[in-house]
């Protein structure tokens, strides 16, 4: 009995909630149904005589991991989404602060509703999904930031793409090494994955290239943006006797400001930042994705990705002129001589060498690239050991 | 499902079975008699007006029109291609972990943990889904990693529920650093051991092979995972209204003290209870995983754990309602991006509509209790 | 600088982060109320800190538009939890959900402005005390504000009417309403009160300590502080030793890693969790019995 007065009470109350929830329900449906399906009016793209289904393509999707304006990797995103709308005429779909769950999956689906052919999946862990999705849509072209497709054969339908990001952050590298007093470089990042690694090498491999003294001491925050723990990372580092920090990580003003309090310089990642601290940036590394985005929409338009340079891992490069990844400008501490023996560096990476060419040591003592070697992009991408010089765990 | 329950009325005259639900049911007549079905009605409709109101003021500052948002999210949620199933899919996670928090509601426990024991239960999971691979077929793979999932998840919760009749540890706040803990627990996994060699160096754990993989149903993209979530659900409202762990719940949840003197086993009962919540959600977190993910990956749950706290709460802990409730998130989930896409607003404008929606029955509370 | 010492003064730091709305999560438990959505209010705080400092250049006017930013969402709650009797837990969660939304929104425009923070001061004298002088004298005022915000709310719960009120309020509300006060308001007050400085550490976290504003930015630490305060065993004083404890936690990784000691950085991320959880059984063996009564019936589920 008692059970039954129970649940007598309880459903009583279940009733005004949840008829309250089914009524918002049914009051969304009836606007729904009411106005049609007016969201739907997207540019629908025009049937093409080419075997590609994505040839002629007039709506382009992107994804954004983080905000647009976040003066680092989704802004650079951001800013080249808008270059290709104005230089390529298309419709673009843009969607930021897009979690890498189940979301990557609902917003590409919604993208394909509203008319999309082309959807640029802008974040390293959107790979899983972006995948996933062009296996079930062989007609949408999916295209992954990240060039890490490791799974064999590549789908006719999907492309990843990314740059030589370690040649610019090896030339900031230069600058910071040339500057420092204490020979002690701070550097704040996330996680190690390869792409961080790489980073991390890159950059105490260029400092050694004008200071042999110069040693680049690692910080992990475990999250891409968790400002507390990047000014920690900063603080830390900076009492270590870091005078000039960098970073990788997607929101970049936090170790910036930490610097500038403490009158350290910094060399920036993503994004030019130097409006945050004209006198301590250096230089940086600065994506500038549109002529990229704009090749492969091109190609795509013109029904000839499928067996194009695109359509595998593609890597933007110095060397080819292709890097989305660039020297930002200098600051006004860097002096001429070292902006000179920056450019030469530069120019020397445009003309084909690599900053990984042995003999190149793990700071463990193992050989990461032997002497007369010279690491290929498909190694590098699978870097795991820090090299000589860096202090980490 | 409650319909032959809902009339019974204290015969007069008898001698009420214990003091608080004789009150609760006299103060139900009451609130009946003060507030007709009528009255009732028109303060949820007129609350909820407000609400959507609110989400349209919200968005009418960042210059969208409201009418074309509300549409958009409908359209996106229910009549887009490929929504209906996604709606389904994204409520399998939500629907166990809600009920993993009305079960020990029935005891009085409070479980915020449900983030972690999804987490939980799709790390184990996958330990057993990518070290079994192809040894087994596909049918007794799924059993045992629902089994791992469901184990770890169980555990995860039982550790809360028995710290708290061991040293009076709070339930919500251990569930909720358990939330912390397990994030990072897989974190370490992916990053460390566990991370897939063939994967590019990405945090991600080797993919379940195709055995493996929850089966699609009726050619659509629904899978198997789906149909558990429905049956569970059904076998939870079963267990916890007509059994007798699930009455001896209910006493433990209305009155402890009366329940120790009738010689139940509190303590047991609490600490099962948050295991059998913890379980449901690590079920949750298998399902998602074999069904969906396929792999595991860092923040693949999404804060479906919370999302699914207060799917419980709107589905005032009734199994089936809250079903309907995570099914109601589930789809406003999915209509989400429509709102970027068309109106350029931020992403995260969504979990204002969530809060608003779940806001409307809070602010009704009193209509509830004001006879109390 | 040794790096124990950069641990302590970072953890001070953070600590602080952390001791504002635990304080505030505090003082609204004690009058019966606990607020899942600190979170929340600290975002909110951040947030309004952080536009109110772009607009005036003051980062102080930040601090006290993070002190309104935060109450307002600790209104609502109050107001659902008191006057409209909702689930607490439930309320504030949707709270926080509230929070991430509308911050997230109205936020976009914010990203990546900058404002002048607040100075770091160095206190005369005591700054300059070996060891003591850099841990906890060269910080933002805030922080100073939280070394005589602690003792003041202390003081002002077991020392004046007011708090005995408040305190009634948590263990007996009829008794209070007999008493000719009315227990409603002064939860509603202590609630609202209790956000305000759980928006002052979403301010300290913008304009104080980061300089920035980010969506999210909290990243759990609202959380955070209101475990602190249940194994503190709403004690003011012990608020501060959590928190600083979570602070040092976080700093630690920090400095450890700096110095190239090897770590793992995973269980090093579950220390501040795990310590709590410690805590809790360490300090929650016989500590229902010290919890507000109002409180513990308010965090049994019983609908």
């Amino acid at each position: 009995m008692q059970h039954k007065l129970r649940s007598a009470r309880g459903s009583a109350r279940l009733r005004i909630s949840i008829g309250a929830a089914s009524l918002a329900v049914a009051a969304l449906g009836v606007a729904g149904l009411g106005s049609g399906a007016a969201s739907a009016t997207s540019s629908r793209a025009t049937s093409h005589a080419s075997a590609e289904p994505w040839a002629g393509a007039k709506t382009v999707g992107f994804i954004m991991v983080g905000e647009e304006s976040d003066e680092g990797y989704n802004q650079a995103v951001y800013a080249a989404s808008l270059r290709v709308k104005k230089d390529l005429g298309v419709t673009t779909l843009l969607a930021a602060n897009v979690p890498e769950t189940q979301q990557v999956t609902t917003v590409m689906q919604q993208m394909v509703n509203e008319g999309a052919k082309i959807i640029f999946a802008t974040s390293y862990g959107y790979q899983s999904y972006a995948y996933a999705f062009a296996k079930s849509h062989p007609k949408v072209l999916v295209l992954h930031q990240g060039g890490t497709y490791t799974g064999g054969k590549f789908p006719a339908n999907v492309g990843t793409y990314f740059g030589e990001a370690y040649d610019p952050v090896s030339l900031g590298g230069m600058a910071a090494g040339a500057i420092t007093k204490t020979n002690k470089l701070g550097f704040v990042y996330a996680f190690p994955i390869p792409q961080t690694v790489d980073n991390v090498d890159a950059f105490e491999l260029g400092a050694l290239s004008v200071n042999p003294k110069a040693k680049t001491y690692t910080v992990a925050t475990s999250a891409w943006c968790d400002p507390l723990k990047q000014k920690s990372a900063a603080a830390a580092l900076l009492s270590q006797g870091a005078d000039v920090l960098t970073q990788h990580q997607d929101c970049q003003s936090t170790v910036i400001e930490a610097a500038k309090a403490a009158h350290a310089f910094v060399v920036g990642y993503h994004y030019a930042a130097e409006t945050l601290d004209p006198s301590g940036w250096l230089t940086g590394s600065v994506w500038d994705w549109a002529p990229l985005y704009e090749n492969i929409i091109k190609t795509a338009q013109a029904g000839k990705f499928t067996g194009s340079q695109y359509n595998g891992n593609f890597i933007g490069t110095f060397k080819s002129g292709d890097n989305p990844l660039t020297l930002a400008p200098f600051g006004s501490s860097v002096t001429k001589s070292t902006q000179a023996k920056i450019l030469a560096a530069e120019a020397k990476l445009k003309s084909g060498t690599s900053i990984f060419k042995g003999p190149i040591y793990c700071n463990s003592g193992k050989v990461l690239v032997p002497a007369g070697k010279t690491a290929t992009p498909a190694q590098i991408n699978q870097f795991t050991c820090f090299v000589k010089g860096v202090v980490a765990s | 499902m409650t319909t032959a329950t809902e009339d019974v009325s204290p015969p007069p005259g008898q001698s009420p079975p214990d003091g608080p639900s004789w009150r609760a049911a006299g103060s139900m007549l009451e609130a009946f008699g003060r507030f007709p079905g009528w009255k009732r009605l028109g303060a949820a409709v007129g609350v909820y007006l407000v609400c959507l109101g609110l989400f349209a003021a919200v968005v009418g500052t960042q210059k969208a029109n409201p009418i074309g948002v509300y549409d958009s999210i409908v359209h996106s949620a229910l009549f887009s291609p490929g929504s209906l199933p996604e709606v389904l899919l994204r409520a399998v996670p939500i629907v166990l972990a809600a009920l993993a928090v009305s079960v020990p509601a029935r005891a009085g426990l409070v479980n915020v943990g449900g983030e972690g024991q999804l987490i939980i239960g799709a790390v184990a999971a996958t330990g057993v889904g990518v070290d079994l691979g192809r040894s087994v077929p596909g049918p007794l793979g799924w059993l045992l990693m629902a089994l791992a999932g469901t184990a770890a998840g169980a555990l995860w919760g039982g550790i809360a529920g028995l710290l708290r009749v061991a040293v009076s540890a709070n339930e919500a706040v251990t569930t909720l650093l358990m939330n912390f803990i397990a994030n990072d627990v897989m974190l370490y996994l992916l990053y460390q051991p566990w991370k897939d060699p063939t994967g590019g160096g990405q945090p991600e754990s080797r993919p379940l092979v195709a055995t493996e993989v929850l089966p699609r149903l009726f050619g659509s993209s629904i899978n198997l995972g789906v149909i558990v979530a429905l049956v569970v659900a059904l076998g939870v409202y079963l267990l916890v209204k007509r059994t007798g762990w699930g009455f001896a719940l209910r006493v433990v949840g209305g009155n402890q003290e009366a329940a120790r003197r009738a010689g139940l086993p509190v303590k047991r009962l609490m600490v099962s209870s948050m295991a059998v919540g913890g379980g449901l959600a690590g079920l949750g977190g298998m399902l998602y995983l074999a069904g969906t993910q396929i792999q595991l990956l860092p923040g693949g749950t999404a804060t479906y754990g919370y999302v699914a706290f207060l799917a419980a709460f709107l589905g005032r802990h009734d199994p089936l309602k809250v079903v309907l409730a995570a099914l109601a998130f589930s789809a406003v989930a999915v209509g989400a991006p429509g709102l970027q896409l068309n109106y350029g607003l931020d992403g995260n404008v969504i979990d204002v509509l969530l809060a608003l929606i779940v806001a409307a029955p809070l602010a009704l509370s009193a209509y509830r209790k004001r006879a109390f | 600088m040794n790096g124990f010492e950069q641990a302590l003064t970072t953890g001070v730091e953070g600590g602080t982060i952390i001791l504002f709305p635990a304080l505030g999560e505090l003082i609204g438990e004690r009058a019966g109320i606990v607020n899942l959505g600190t979170e929340g209010c600290m975002l909110a705080g951040a947030l309004a800190a952080y536009a109110a400092g772009a607009a005036t250049g003051s980062a102080w006017l930040g601090v006290v538009a993070g002190l309104f930013g935060g109450a307002a969402v600790g209104f609502l709650h109050s107001w659902l939890v008191v006057k409209q009797r909702a689930d607490q837990l439930a309320s504030g969660l949707v709270l926080w959900f509230l929070a991430i939304g509308l911050t997230s929104v109205l936020g976009t425009a914010y990203v990546s402005k900058t404002v002048t923070a607040l100075p770091i001061v160095t206190v005369p004298g005591l700054g300059s005390i070996p060891w003591i002088g850099p841990i906890l004298f060269r910080h933002d005022p805030l922080v100073y504000a939280s070394y005589v915000l602690v003792p003041l709310v202390w003081w002002a719960l077991y020392r004046t009417r007011a708090g005995l009120v408040l305190r009634a309020t948590g263990e007996r509300p009829e008794v209070v309403s007999v008493a000719g006060r009315r227990p409603d308001l002064v939860q509603i007050a202590a609630v609202t009160f209790g956000a305000g400085l759980a928006g002052i550490g979403g301010a300290q976290l913008s304009v104080g300590y980061v300089d920035s504003w980010f969506d999210d930015m909290t990243n759990g630490y609202g959380f955070i502080a209101v475990a602190v305060v249940l194994f503190a065993a709403w004690r003011p004083i012990l608020v501060l030793l959590g928190s600083y404890v979570f602070g040092v936690a976080l700093a630690a990784a920090a400095v450890l890693q700096a110095h190239g000691v090897a770590v793992n950085q995973y269980l090093l991320d579950t220390l501040p969790y795990l310590v709590s959880l410690v805590a809790l059984v360490v300090f929650a063996r016989g500590g229902r019995s010290r919890a507000p009564e109002g409180l513990a019936r308010a965090l049994t589920n019983t609908s």
